[in-house]
């Protein structure tokens, strides 16, 4: 498959579809009678427009549509390949392949005669329109807030046909404030209920300043059998049960006004009364409440955003009790499970939806934009800037990537230093700038922003770069290396955060005792994130330091290897299959999986962990990815998700890197949570030696 | 001094009774693969996860075999400067007693089986030698062999 | 954990495009050639939703639609097709046929994208 641009792709193909377009065209011209033939001139000229509108060849793709519909009609037999027709295509397909491999060529006026031809012997006017004009947006109005009443059903078997009811509430969620009544009425008793379908029907009712065809648009693919209808509800509505029901056409209005001169509520007496049915006044109720809710919402809002000073310990505190209000509810899941009391386990997972909403809002508090601590620094610069005789000016971008505050507070120091450094060792002074053809004042520059699950915080400074000569000698006096040993760039450079290590020639009251570096490796780590120092392009020198989102929790997925228990980051796992006993016994050496195509390799970790039981006899592969590459993990049981409060290992497991860290499980006792990078660097230090003692 | 006695393998030894934290009972413990033998396992205290070590393998006799009277004794040590919970596997625990300082005697120098590295004092108790362990030494980090064995 | 999508095309660069822009957002993509194929991945590994060209060689995308449809478990698996045509007789069989929705060609990725999230979130 060609790596890169879809358009290279589709230029390739192209080719080879103008190739098999000529010979059937040739072919045709030989037998015209021959059915085949035509299906694939019309396949072959389907595909080029089709792919060639998708990659940017919208005027190639207008022109083959011509072509294309001609042959459309020779497949219904409306029209004879004659020898003109089938001349014609072959130029046509002469002006296709010039416009996709020489889009520079001016061939209009071949076009044009091609096209004039093909109209005549089509017989039709040319379908003037061509390629559909999309739809212009219409008009934007200013957004404005409406309230919409939308009922609606399935089609008894849209869930066999794919439609997921859930997914169309939640997208109208997404345009507002929505409240929603799924009416029951139509449910079969439980003996009579096909588990396949469709029963329930559902009253909305949205706020939303979106435009009415955002609404039509959740419903595109069952409006036709939905039994849809959506109505606009005057804003200025008191919102009273009465009001909604008469506008609803459930009762008339006399009626209504009679009943509310009596005292019990309306609704139940409607219902008693046989006015209403019982479904009605449930849904009715629901957008009274909606409408209260929306009436709050507005007057929230004219005041303005409002937030509160904490103290800091308390959401510490907070996020202890979270931490351990998930671990309770893990043993609560389990309890339940093994229970088996249905309306337990209904109540147990409730927890769980609770707990992981409570455990996301939790962690949004703590999150502080960066630009916190960046402003501290602004000071900083100014003033080594001052006391080196430096002009040093300090860029920052992504200040409003935001942080887990004790990780800010924790950044704080390592931070400091390597901009210390960045500054006293990197950008140099002023005089030798110029000399060197820079301009006078040195740039330091912090960024920060997000990369998938990980913060990214980068110190870079144009100055005098890292001195390779000079970092390999102070690494063999360090006895770091072998002298004269070759290293790759990043390994030599990752000596600098080794102790002790200084390449400074003058020891300034800054920095350059040697004590920094090594410590801010080691705070970033405690951070359990991993720090990079290297050369910039264009001169200078770039620390990254990368940081993973959360601390505290993660997402895992519990699987079970011997007798213990262990988490794999959910974020890594791809999928899981299963080992057959064939690929098991296959393979020995050498150990791959192929998974539809891909051949992948696995690790057994029963072998890494030693475990002393037998395997299981179906044991189960869970397929992580690690950047480009992916790697199974064969495990003996997948238990499932778990939400994983992070504990750390003590100093005495600390220097075990394939696992980053411990968690309590619902029945109170550990399980290890797998660092899968250096599991894997783990496994593959044990083939090393298993081939270095095999001789090979 | 007021130490803590507890016995392995028959021999009684004692810890200083202010570094422990708590005394219990077997609990589920979770091997860590690829862990040195002596701290092969974590288990879990109070919702913390402490490593277990069992003493028995620092002093070259055989793993422990779990019977009615083995106990986790729970303590908190100086490792690397920094303090840490960590929980001892032993056969037995007796009580904690005074050992005044004149039934100690200084660690002789030979004679020992242990590595003397590892022992602040001898004690009696009774009639018995009552061997005072040097718990941060024994965690100290270091090129150590795991083995208190006298070499 | 990720969610599979089975694409269907006869077409290299679509085939290509759906798997940059669907990896992309952290779906799992299975690809297939025509119809056939699609069928054999599609037994062999199961998918929580499929996108299938309809004009295809060896099964095409409505015959590819009613065979995956008679399989215990695609039912209840989102199928798009991919049409050129706003042809509503084409939709019509299609969802006949037990197709769930439908994208209409040319399209960008966003547009492929805001499908997918609707079907499967």
């Amino acid at each position: 498959m060609a790596a890169g641009d879809p358009a290279e792709t589709f230029r390739q193909e192209a080719q080879e579809l103008i190739e098999q377009l000529e010979h059937s065209l040739l072919d045709l011209e030989q037998t015209p009678t021959d059915r085949d033939l035509v299906d694939s001139a019309f396949r072959a000229l389907h595909t080029i427009k089709g792919s060639g509108a998708m990659f940017g060849f919208e005027a190639m793709a207008a022109f083959t549509h011509h072509v294309e519909s001609a042959f459309d009609q020779v497949r219904k037999g409306k029209l004879q390949p004659s020898p003109s027709l089938v001349g014609l295509a072959l130029e046509a397909q002469d002006i296709i392949r010039a416009m996709i491999l020489e889009p520079d060529c001016d061939l209009a006026d071949r076009q044009k005669t091609v096209l004039d031809q093909l109209a005549q012997l089509v017989g039709s006017a040319a379908d003037a329109a061509g390629q559909e004009a999309k739809a212009s947006a219409p008009a934007s109005q200013p957004a404005q807030k409406q309230r919409w009443r939308i009922t609606f059903s399935l089609a008894r078997d849209a869930m066999v046909m794919g439609i997921n009811a859930l997914l169309l509430l939640d997208e109208l969620r997404s345009l507002g404030h929505c409240t929603v009544t799924a009416l029951t009425d139509a449910v079969p008793p439980l003996a009579e209920i096909d588990a396949e379908s469709s029963y329930l029907r559902w009253d909305v009712v949205l706020t939303t300043d979106a435009p009415r065809s955002a609404i039509d648009d959740v419903f595109i693919f069952v409006q036709d059998d939905a039994n849809l209808s959506i109505t606009a509800i005057d804003l200025s509505t008191e919102g009273r049960l009465g009001e909604i029901l008469v506008d609803r056409g459930e009762v008339p209005r006399r009626v209504v006004e009679e009943m509310v001169a009596s005292r019990p509520p309306l609704g139940e007496l409607l219902v008693e009364a046989g006015q209403v049915a019982p479904e009605a006044v449930k849904s009715a109720l629901a957008e009274q409440k909606h409408l209260i809710r929306d009436q709050a919402d507005s007057a929230k809002e004219a005041k303005a955003a409002s937030s509160i000073r904490v103290p800091a310990e308390r959401l510490d505190e907070l996020m202890d009790r979270v931490g351990e209000l998930v671990i309770v509810q893990a043993r609560l899941k389990q309890q339940a499970n093994s229970n088996g009391d249905p309306l337990i386990k209904a109540v147990a997972e409730e927890m769980e939806r609770l707990t992981s909403e409570l455990r996301d809002t939790t962690m949004s508090i703590r999150m502080v934009p960066i630009g916190s601590l960046f402003s501290r620094f602004r000071r900083l610069v100014h003033d080594l800037s001052r006391d080196l005789g430096k002009k040093v000016s300090l860029v920052t971008t992504g200040e409003e990537t935001e942080l887990d505050k004790t990780v800010i507070e924790r950044l704080n120091d390592p931070l400091v230093h390597l901009i210390r450094n960045s500054i006293d060792h990197g950008v140099e002074g002023t005089a030798e700038r110029l000399a060197a053809g820079k301009t006078g004042e040195g740039e330091v520059r912090l960024e920060a922003y997000h990369s998938g699950a990980q913060v990214v915080i980068s110190v870079k400074d144009d100055g005098r770069g890292l001195d390779r000569v000079r970092i390999q000698a102070k690494a063999e006096e360090n006895g770091l290396i072998p002298p004269g040993a070759k290293l790759p760039d990043d390994e030599l450079f990752q000596m600098i955060f080794q102790p002790g290590f200084s390449t400074a020639k003058e020891v300034t009251n800054v920095s350059g005792r040697g004590v920094g570096m090594d410590v801010v490796k080691r705070g970033i780590e405690s951070l359990r994130g991993t720090v990079d120092i290297g050369p910039r392009s264009g001169g200078g020198t770039e620390v990254t330091v990368r940081l993973p989102l959360t601390l505290a929790i993660i997402d895992g997925l519990l699987v079970r290897i011997g007798h213990g228990r262990y988490v794999i980051p959910l974020p890594t796992v791809e999928e899981c299959v299963e080992l057959s006993l064939a690929d098991d016994a296959r393979s020995s050496g050498r150990s791959f999986l192929n998974i539809r195509g891909e051949l992948v390799p696995f690790i057994r970790l029963r072998d890494l962990f030693a475990s002393p039981l037998p395997a299981d006899p179906y044991q189960k592969v869970v397929i992580v990815s690690l950047g480009e590459c992916r790697v199974g993990l064969v495990v003996d049981q997948v238990i499932g998700d778990h939400q994983t409060v992070i504990k750390s290992l003590s100093k005495l497991h600390s220097n075990i890197k394939a696992f980053s860290g411990a968690t309590i499980l619902g029945d109170g006792s550990v399980a290890l949570i797998l660092d899968i990078e250096h599991l894997i660097e783990w496994a593959q230090e044990q083939t090393d030696v298993a081939m270095l003692e095999a001789g090979e | 001094m007021e130490v803590l006695t507890l016995g392995l393998q028959g021999e009684i030894f004692a810890l200083e009774a202010d570094i422990v934290r708590e005394i219990l009972d077997l609990v589920p413990v979770t091997e860590v693969p690829n862990a040195p033998a002596f701290v092969g396992a974590v288990i879990n205290v109070r919702g913390r996860v402490v490593p277990l070590c069992d003493l028995r393998l620092k002093f070259g006799m055989e793993r422990s075999q779990s019977s009615r009277d083995t106990r986790i004794v729970v303590i908190e040590v100086l490792i690397d400067g920094e303090p840490t919970i960590v929980g001892l596997l032993v056969d037995k625990v007796y009580e904690v007693t005074e050992i005044t300082a004149d039934s100690m005697e200084a660690v002789p120098r030979i004679g020992l089986r242990w590595r003397p590295e590892f022992i602040r004092s001898v004690g009696k108790r009774g009639a018995d030698f009552v061997i005072v362990l040097d718990i941060e030494q024994i965690f100290a980090p270091g090129p150590q062999s795991n083995d208190l064995t006298a070499a | 954990m990720s969610k599979n999508i089975l694409s269907v095309d006869d077409s290299a660069s679509i085939r290509q495009m759906v798997k940059m822009t669907l990896s992309a957002a952290g779906y799992g993509v299975v690809e297939a050639c025509d119809g056939a194929d699609a069928l054999g991945k599609a037994k062999s590994s199961p998918v929580n939703m499929v996108v299938t060209d309809l004009n295809m060689p060896n099964m095409d995308g409505l015959s590819l639609i009613r065979e995956l449809r008679k399989l215990p478990e695609y039912r209840g698996v989102p199928i798009i097709f991919l049409t050129t045509e706003s042809d509503d007789e084409k939709k019509k069989e299609a969802k006949a046929a037990g197709a769930t929705g439908w994208i209409t060609k040319p399209f960008k990725q966003d547009q492929l994208l805001a499908v997918v999230k609707k079907v499967i979130g």
